[in-house]
C-alpha cells in the first residue's frame, strides 16, 4: 500500500458521501422516519423531503465523480472501485438490504435472513471502503481477501452494537433517536443484549486477527476495530 | 415467532455464513491450499539453484584456473541446475510426505530447513576441500552467494512444510523457528571460513632454479611388475632389478595414473589432482572432475543422453610439475615419454602416453613403441623418463606378459651398463597398480660407485621425484612431502641445496586435444584400462 495518498483518500471520501447519502435516504418517512441525525434535525425535516432526496442523489454521484476523476489511480482500477461502489449501494447492497429490511416482519425474522439483511445494508459498504482502499493502494489479490474478511467481520459487528445502543442507548449521546428501530428486525431482540454483545466481542476478535498478516501496517485498522469494542455512542 | 437462536446457535450460523473465522492462515499459507503443484515446485526449483550453485562454486573455486572462465562457470551451472532438479524434486517429495503426518509441524519445518540449508553448505565446503586445495579466498568469495542461497532454500523448506502441514491438518507451529536458520547458516559459513583459510596456499612461481649439469639421469617406470608377489622369483627381469641400491614402499590400489604420477612429481593425488584414468567434460565446458552430489549426472545420466562426454587423463588436470618439467624449467633438456598425464612442456619432448598406445595394439607393442620413442631422443638429454605400460596391459595373459617382460631384459641390460659404466644414473622404478597385498614398489638405482644390495631401504613414492631432482642437481623443493635419497646413489652425487618451491604447474595454452579423446579412450578401454 505505497500509492500516493490521494487515491486512498479519494476513495475514502467517496465512501464517506455515499455513507451521508445512506443517512439521508434511511431518515426519510418512507423508511425510518427519523426527526433526529448527528444530533440535529434529519435532513428531509429541515430542508424538505424534496430536497433530502435531490442530497443524497447528488452525494452518490458526487461519490462517483471523485473516483472517476482521481488521476492517482489507474483508470482499471478506477473502474474496479466504481463497479465494488455501485454494487454496494445497489440491490446486492444497501438498497437491496433496506428493501429486505423494509419487507421482513421482526416477528418472524430468523438469524440468516437478519445476516442477509444487515451485511447488504451495512456490511457492503464496510466492505466497499476497505477493498477501495485497498485497490487504491495496489493491493495483491491475496491481500483484498484479508481485509475482505476484516471488513464483513467489523461490519457486522458494528451493525449489532447499532442494534444494542437502539436498544439500551442514550439518544442524546447518540445523536438520534433510539429504538425506532424496535418495529424492524434487530439482533438484541433476536438475540437478546447479552448475546448480541458476546457475539460482536467475537467479531471484533476475529476481524483483528484478519489483519494479523500485516503486523504493523494493520494497526490503524485494528484501532477502528477497538472503536467499534468501545463505542457508546 | 420462532424460538430466540442461543448464542452457541447463533456463533454457528454465523459461522456457516462466513463470520468468525479470520481464515488468516488460509492467506498465509494460500500456497498450499492451491494444490500440491504449487508447493512442490518452488521448492524443486530453489533446490535445484542452491544445489547447482554450490556445486558450481565447488568446481571454480577448487578446479585448477577453472574460476578464471565466466563462460565455463556459466555453462557448467547450467549442466549441474538441470542435474540438480531429480534430487530437488526427491527432496521436496519426501519434504511434502514428512509434512502431512507431522505432528509438531513447528519443529519438523524447522528440521527440513536446517537440512535444506546444511545440505547446500556441505556440498560446497565438501567439494571444495574435496576437489582440490585453491586459495581461500577465492573458496570464500563463492561462499557468499551459496550462503544466500542455502538461507533461501531453507526458508522455502521451512515455508513450504508448514503450508503442507495446515493444509493437510490445519495445524500451525507453536512458535516461529525462522531465527534458527540464520544462525545455522552464519555458524556453517564461519566453520567454512576456518577450513578453507587453513588450507595451503597455492605455491608461487618459482624463481628460475639452479642446475648444474652431470651425467644424464634416466628414469624407467615398469608397471605391473610386483616384485614382491608369489610369483616374483619367475620374473625374467627380476635378478637384474635386485642387483644395487634399492628403496621399496608399500603399494596401495589406484588408477595407474595416480601411481605414476605420484611418482613423477613427488607428492599425493590430493595435490597434483590426478586420480582417475578418465574425467568428465559437461556440453560446452573443461573436463572436470565431478563435484559432490552431481556424479549421478555427470558419470550416469549425462553420459546415456549425450550432455556430458568422457575426457581421458591429460596433463591438463595435473597441478604439480613432474620431474622432467622441473628440470626444463632449469634449464636441462628434458624428456618424457608415455608417462601418464604428461604433455607439452617448454623445453621438454614429450610424447604422450596416447600417442604411445595409438601406435600399440598390445602390451608388447606398447613397450616397443616407447622404447622406440625413447631411444630416436634420448642422446643429448639430460633427465629422462620412459613409462614401459607393457607388463601391465598383459596381467591378464601370463604368456605374453612374460615375454613382454623377456623382451625388455636387452633393453635394460644396455642401460645399466651404461649406467654402471657411469655414462647416465639409472632409476628403474617397479609398480603395480593392481598389487597384491604386501606387494612393494621398488626403486632401484643404478649409480656408478653404488654398493650392490647395501641400500636396501625403506621409502615413500613422494621421494622418487626429489631424489632423481637432486641427482640431476636440482635443489630439491621444500614444500615436497618426501626428500632425496642420498644413500641409494653414488656418495656426494646429489644436490643437497634447497628452493622454496617449484610452484604450481601451469600449463601451455593448447594442453588438451579433445580431438584425439575419443579414440585415446577407445584404446584405454580396448588395453583393459577400462571397462
Amino acid at each position: 500500500m505505497r500509492a500516493k495518498p490521494a487515491g486512498p483518500l479519494a476513495v475514502a471520501v467517496a465512501v464517506e458521501y455515499v455513507h451521508a447519502a445512506s443517512l439521508v435516504l434511511d431518515d426519510l418517512p418512507s423508511m425510518d422516519n427519523a426527526v433526529r441525525r448527528r444530533g440535529r434535525a434529519a435532513i428531509h425535516l429541515a430542508y424538505g423531503v424534496a430536497t433530502a432526496e435531490l442530497a443524497a442523489v447528488t452525494l452518490l454521484s458526487r461519490a462517483f465523480e471523485i473516483v472517476a476523476r482521481e488521476s492517482a489511480i489507474a483508470a482499471d482500477v478506477r473502474t474496479r472501485i466504481s463497479g465494488e461502489l455501485a454494487a454496494a449501494i445497489g440491490a446486492s447492497g444497501c438498497c437491496g438490504g433496506q428493501a429486505a429490511d423494509l419487507a421482513a416482519d421482526p416477528a418472524s425474522v430468523v438469524l440468516d435472513e437478519l445476516e442477509a439483511i444487515h451485511s447488504r445494508k451495512t456490511g457492503a459498504l464496510f466492505v466497499a471502503a476497505v477493498r477501495g482502499g485497498a485497490l487504491a493502494g495496489k493491493a495483491s489479490e491475496a491481500t483484498l481477501e484479508a481485509l475482505t474478511l476484516y471488513a464483513r467481520n467489523l461490519g457486522l459487528a458494528f451493525q449489532i452494537t447499532d442494534d444494542v445502543l437502539d436498544v439500551q442507548g442514550d439518544p442524546e449521546r447518540l445523536g438520534k433517536d433510539t429504538r425506532r428501530d424496535g418495529h424492524r428486525a434487530n439482533f438484541a431482540t433476536l438475540l437478546g443484549v447479552d448475546s448480541s454483545r458476546a457475539l460482536v466481542t467475537e467479531l471484533l476478535d476475529t476481524a483483528t486477527a484478519s489483519l494479523s498478516p500485516f503486523r504493523q501496517r494493520g494497526v490503524v485498522l485494528a484501532d477502528v476495530a477497538g472503536y467499534v469494542r468501545d463505542r457508546r455512542s | 415467532m420462532p424460538p430466540r437462536p442461543t448464542l452457541s446457535q447463533a456463533r454457528a450460523k454465523l459461522r456457516e455464513l462466513g463470520y468468525l473465522e479470520s481464515r488468516v492462515e488460509r492467506f498465509v499459507f494460500r500456497r498450499a491450499l492451491q494444490g500440491i503443484a504449487a508447493l512442490l515446485l518452488p521448492v524443486v526449483f530453489v533446490g535445484a539453484l542452491a544445489v547447482s550453485l554450490a556445486e558450481t562454486a565447488s568446481v571454480a573455486a577448487s578446479q585448477f584456473r577453472y574460476g578464471e572462465s565466466p563462460r565455463a562457470v556459466a555453462v557448467l551451472f547450467a549442466h549441474l541446475f538441470l542435474a540438480a532438479v531429480l534430487p530437488s524434486a526427491v527432496f521436496a517429495a519426501l519434504l511434502l510426505f514428512a509434512a502431512g503426518r507431522s505432528g509438531r509441524p513447528g519443529r519438523g519445518a524447522a528440521a527440513f530447513g536446517l537440512l535444506a540449508s546444511a545440505g547446500v553448505l556441505f556440498l560446497w565446503t565438501f567439494g571444495t576441500l574435496r576437489l582440490g586445495p585453491e586459495a581461500a579466498a577465492a573458496a570464500l568469495v563463492w561462499g557468499i552467494p551459496v550462503s544466500l542461497v542455502a538461507l533461501l532454500f531453507g526458508a522455502t523448506a521451512r515455508a513450504t512444510f508448514l503450508a503442507r502441514a495446515f493444509a493437510e491438518s490445519g495445524r500451525l507451529p507453536e512458535r516461529p523457528r525462522r531465527a534458527i536458520l540464520l544462525l545455522a547458516v552464519a555458524g556453517a559459513f564461519s566453520v567454512a571460513a576456518v577450513l578453507f583459510a587453513t588450507r595451503r596456499e597455492p605455491a608461487h612461481p618459482a624463481p628460475p632454479l639452479p642446475a648444474r649439469r652431470g651425467e644424464a639421469v634416466l628414469v624407467i617406470g615398469i608397471d605391473g611388475l610386483a616384485l614382491d608377489s608369489p610369483c616374483a622369483r619367475d620374473e625374467p627381469i627380476a635378478r637384474r632389478l635386485s642387483g644395487s641400491s634399492i628403496g621399496w614402499w608399500e603399494t596401495h590400489p589406484a588408477s595407474p595414473a595416480e601411481i605414476w604420477t605420484d611418482l613423477a612429481t613427488g607428492v599425493p593425488a590430493a595435490r597434483h589432482g590426478v586420480r582417475a584414468l578418465e574425467w568428465v567434460r559437461p556440453l560446452g565446458v573443461p573436463p572436470l572432475r565431478p563435484p559432490a552430489g552431481a556424479s549421478w549426472y555427470l558419470r550416469g545420466l549425462g553420459l546415456a543422453v549425450g550432455t556430458v562426454s568422457r575426457a581421458p587423463v591429460s596433463a591438463w588436470e595435473r597441478r604439480s610439475l613432474a620431474f622432467w618439467e622441473v628440470a626444463a624449467s632449469a634449464g636441462l633438456p628434458a624428456l618424457a615419454v608415455g608417462w601418464w598425464a604428461s604433455g607439452p612442456w617448454p623445453g621438454a619432448a614429450i610424447v604422450e602416453n596416447r600417442d604411445v598406445l595409438a601406435q600399440s595394439a598390445n602390451g608388447i607393442d606398447a613397450d616397443s613403441v616407447a622404447i622406440r620413442e625413447f631411444e630416436r631422443r634420448f642422446e643429448g638429454q639430460s633427465v629422462a623418463a620412459l613409462y614401459l605400460p607393457g607388463a601391465d596391459i598383459l596381467r591378464g595373459d601370463p604368456r605374453a606378459r612374460a615375454a613382454a617382460l623377456a623382451r625388455l631384459a636387452p633393453f635394460l641390460d644396455r642401460w645399466i651398463a651404461r649406467a654402471r659404466s657411469g655414462e647416465v644414473a639409472l632409476v628403474l622404478l617397479a609398480a603395480d597398480s593392481h598389487p597384491s597385498v604386501g606387494s612393494h614398489g621398488r626403486m632401484v638405482v643404478f649409480d656408478r660407485g653404488t654398493v650392490p644390495a647395501a641400500g636396501i631401504r625403506s621409502i615413500r613414492p613422494v621421494d622418487v621425484a626429489p631424489s632423481v631432482l637432486a641427482r640431476a642437481g636440482i635443489p630439491v623443493a621444500r614444500d615436497l612431502p618426501g626428500g632425496a635419497i642420498a644413500a641409494l646413489f653414488r656418495p656426494g652425487s646429489l644436490d643437497t641445496t634447497a628452493v622454496a618451491t617449484y610452484g604450481e604447474r601451469v600449463a601451455p595454452a593448447a594442453t588438451a586435444r579433445p580431438e584425439t579423446d575419443r579414440e585415446y579412450l577407445e584404446k584405454l578401454k580396448s588395453l583393459g584400462y577400462l571397462n
